[in-house]
């Protein structure tokens, strides 16, 4: 693992070994705040800090946290990171995090942030961990966008805010625009549908991440 | 060093150090950060009170900035809900009765939530259950008004009162602004709700908050006003409900009937009504066809 260069650490989990498509991880937060993509980039940025800080904090101490608590050392060092950012978010962009509300707390539980602490930080040096932390957290970030992409456009008919298809509805006794909302797109469920294309064509293209059946 | 990193000694050490460490970082930053954030919530409810009232994105900022354009033309009070009388000394005298600290400004530092939910006797009374449709427990006494004067000062254009409910998530919270005759509703938000985005969430689009301006609230005395099914254009006292959200619509309309009746606002209201007739009947004299025909 160590002779991996930085660009692999970094790249190698965005389509390679991206932690959502291949993995299976983190998809709860993945279902939550991808409804618009203004909350999807800011919630990307949030895990991608605390994947990358959390990953060098715990490689940093690696050789002194003892093996009985290792878990919790690391939930810590996390859990602190994951507030500081919130609080962060709170005084800085006051009407984002009023949208993520709970998100940003919860990504002390995203399995991509602890999957990384105890499988790569515990065993390898402070700078490759950081590389490591923050390719995870863009291959997150990746399918976050994606998702958040074509929910925000099919659900509502915008993209950060700026409407793209105008949407039907009547104003002021005249009907405008032609694109009629699709309310499932704005439930979880159609999360769940857009990973799961994303997945197919992700192993289309690069059929060795095809499981056995 | 890694031959004794599992003894017990290291465990504790590593265990203490490493607590200390986080627990000095997360409070700093919050001690740090507190002074923005609460800057940031004050602004934001003073943002959302000029929206309310018509003000546009560009009026703020051609006014001089949120804090400033509020000032210039709004009057915050603090209320008796039972009596509708201004209360500012009484709310502060209960306040510190309750054991709360208060700022030298007693309308900014009043968090009429916290008076709810503190369930004290001095600043908030029980409800029934039968009475308490909109899920608040407690009715706290005191509460804010605020007050848009005209560009000059010497007329009221309009008045916003803070509503709250519970919808289906969460207790939506928000400011509802009306009319100086207190008979047509000049807006509706909320600032604070988490209700089912692109359903019940859907109480934050501007164009259903657009469908409230001009309506009409009470009928005789009673709170006529609601959320309906179906298109409500052509109706003084409905609003359409939101499609899908049906209890997040039946919580709007509740937290209506509760803070615009007597529980509410009412008794204000009536005060209000009162003390106001005269000087509007001069205004309109003084003025002619002019004040009295833009209403509405």
């Amino acid at each position: 693992m160590a002779d991996k260069s930085t660009k692999d650490l970094i790249m190698d989990p965005v389509f390679n070994n991206n932690p959502i498509a291949l993995q299976i991880l983190g998809i709860c937060s993945a279902l939550a705040v991808t409804t618009k993509l203004s909350t999807s980039v800011t919630m990307s940025v949030a895990v991608i800090v605390v994947t990358a800080c959390s990953s060098a904090a715990v490689a940093l101490i690696r050789d002194r946290i003892p093996s009985s608590i290792r878990i919790i050392v690391q939930m810590t060092i996390i859990a602190s990171l994951v507030i500081l950012v919130d609080q962060v978010l709170k005084a800085f962009a006051f009407q984002l995090s009023k949208e993520l509300s709970v998100f940003v707390g919860l990504i002390i539980t995203n399995c991509i942030v602890m999957g990384r602490a105890e499988g790569f930080a515990m065993k390898n040096t402070v700078s490759d961990s950081f590389w490591d932390g923050l390719g995870n957290g863009l291959g997150y970030s990746l399918i976050l966008l994606v998702v958040g992409f074509f929910r925000e456009l099919f659900g509502s008919g915008t993209l950060f805010g700026v409407t793209v298809f105008p949407k039907k509805e009547i104003v002021d006794g005249a009907m405008t625009g032609w694109y009629e909302p699709n309310g499932l797109m704005l439930l979880s469920p159609s999360a769940f549908f857009i990973i799961g294309i994303f997945i197919w064509v992700l192993r289309t293209w690069k059929p060795d991440q095809i499981e056995e059946a | 060093m890694s031959a004794n990193k599992d003894s017990l000694a290291n465990t504790f050490m590593v265990a203490t150090v490493l607590c200390l460490v986080c627990s000095l970082l997360v409070s700093a930053a919050a001690v740090a950060l507190k002074p923005i954030k609460d800057r940031n919530v004050a602004l934001d409810r003073k943002n959302n009170i000029l929206k309310v009232t018509g003000f546009s994105d560009d009026d703020i900022e051609n006014g001089g900035g949120i804090e400033e354009l509020f000032a210039k033309r709004f009057t915050a009070t603090i209320i008796d809900l039972e009596t509708g009388e201004e209360a500012i000394e009484d709310c502060k005298a209960a306040l510190e009765a309750a054991g709360k600290k208060i700022g030298e400004n007693v309308i900014d530092s009043y968090d009429q939530f916290w008076a709810s939910k503190s369930k004290k006797e001095e600043v908030a009374t029980q409800l029934e259950k039968a009475e308490d449709k909109i899920g608040i427990k407690w009715k706290e006494k005191y509460s804010h008004v605020f007050v848009l004067k005209s560009e000059d000062g010497s007329s009221i254009e309009k008045y916003v009162f803070p509503v709250r409910g519970n919808g289906l998530w969460s207790m939506m919270q928000g400011y509802f602004a009306v009319e100086p005759d207190f008979q047509t509703v000049a807006g509706i938000t909320f600032y604070d709700q988490a209700e089912t985005p692109g359903l019940g969430g859907e109480v934050m689009n501007p164009n259903w908050k657009a469908k409230w301006n001009g309506k009409k609230i009470y009928d005789v005395d009673a709170v006529k006003l609601k959320v309906s099914k179906g298109d409500q254009s052509a109706n003084d006292y409905g609003v359409d409900a939101l499609s899908g959200a049906t209890i997040t619509s039946n919580g709007v309309s509740y937290m209506l009937e509760f803070w615009l009746g007597p529980k509410g606002f009412k008794t204000y209201i009536e005060k209000q009504k009162v003390a106001e007739m005269p000087a509007a009947k001069a205004a309109n004299n003084r003025t002619g066809s002019e004040t009295g025909g833009t209403r509405g």
